[in-house]
């Protein structure tokens, strides 16, 4: 996953206004990518080719939201926090900080079924 | 009464199979509890009447038989109630993967 992803990816990333939109909105909750696309004001093959560049570089992360009726749908949600750019030196360094996975194993366990 | 080195390894590892159990079976059912997951109860349910249940029937089985050796003939009987408990264990399980 980040392998092909390293910080300088990310930031170039960052300079797509839809990249920052679907990471600003799924900060706040997982949202789908209809959801995203009316958010954001972009088409669903936009917002589809932005989360797949996000998901490669582990950005943001996919769910399946459970719905009573059966009809489950992919949410997704940001794993980024933070980004920090400084020049020190004569050097310019990146820090990124992703969202910390859960702790508990009970959660663990959740989200590892859920997945599913 | 004394056991013989078997039935001293076979209680010993139903014990173990029932702690286990039912340390699985606990977080997922906490699991249900902290993320309101209906999934993750019925997984609950199962992963218990998989382990711990049946390890128990095993566990009880094995020390009433050796404490009442009469016992022996309701020995066949328990095992299948202890299979039914565990297709049971997994029916639960089945269900909370498929039924979202």
């Amino acid at each position: 996953m980040s392998e092909e992803c390293d910080e300088e990816d990310v930031l170039e990333l960052l300079n797509d206004e839809y990249a920052r939109a679907i990471l600003t909105e799924t900060s706040a909750e997982p949202m789908s990518a209809k959801t995203l696309s009316e958010r954001c004001d972009a088409s669903l093959t936009t917002i589809y080719r932005r989360i797949d560049r996000l998901k490669e570089c582990d950005l943001v992360e996919e769910r399946l939201q459970p719905q009573p009726d059966g009809n489950h749908y992919k949410v997704f949600v940001s794993r980024l926090d933070s980004f920090a750019v400084s020049f020190e030196d004569g050097e310019m360094q990146t820090e990124m900080a992703r969202v910390p996975t859960e702790e508990d194993p009970a959660d663990r366990f959740t989200e590892m079924w859920e997945g599913l | 009464m004394t056991f013989d080195l078997i039935t001293w390894a076979v209680l010993a590892v139903s014990v173990g199979s029932v702690t286990l159990g039912l340390v699985v079976g606990y977080q997922a059912y906490r699991g249900f509890r902290r993320n309101d997951s209906r999934p993750m109860r019925l997984l609950s349910v199962g992963l218990i009447l998989l382990t711990a249940v049946p390890f128990t029937l095993t566990f009880v089985t094995t020390l009433l038989i050796r404490l009442e050796p009469s016992f022996a003939q309701f020995r066949r009987g328990l095992f299948l109630l202890a299979q039914v408990l565990q297709f049971a264990g997994l029916a639960f399980i089945t269900y909370s993967l498929y039924e979202r």
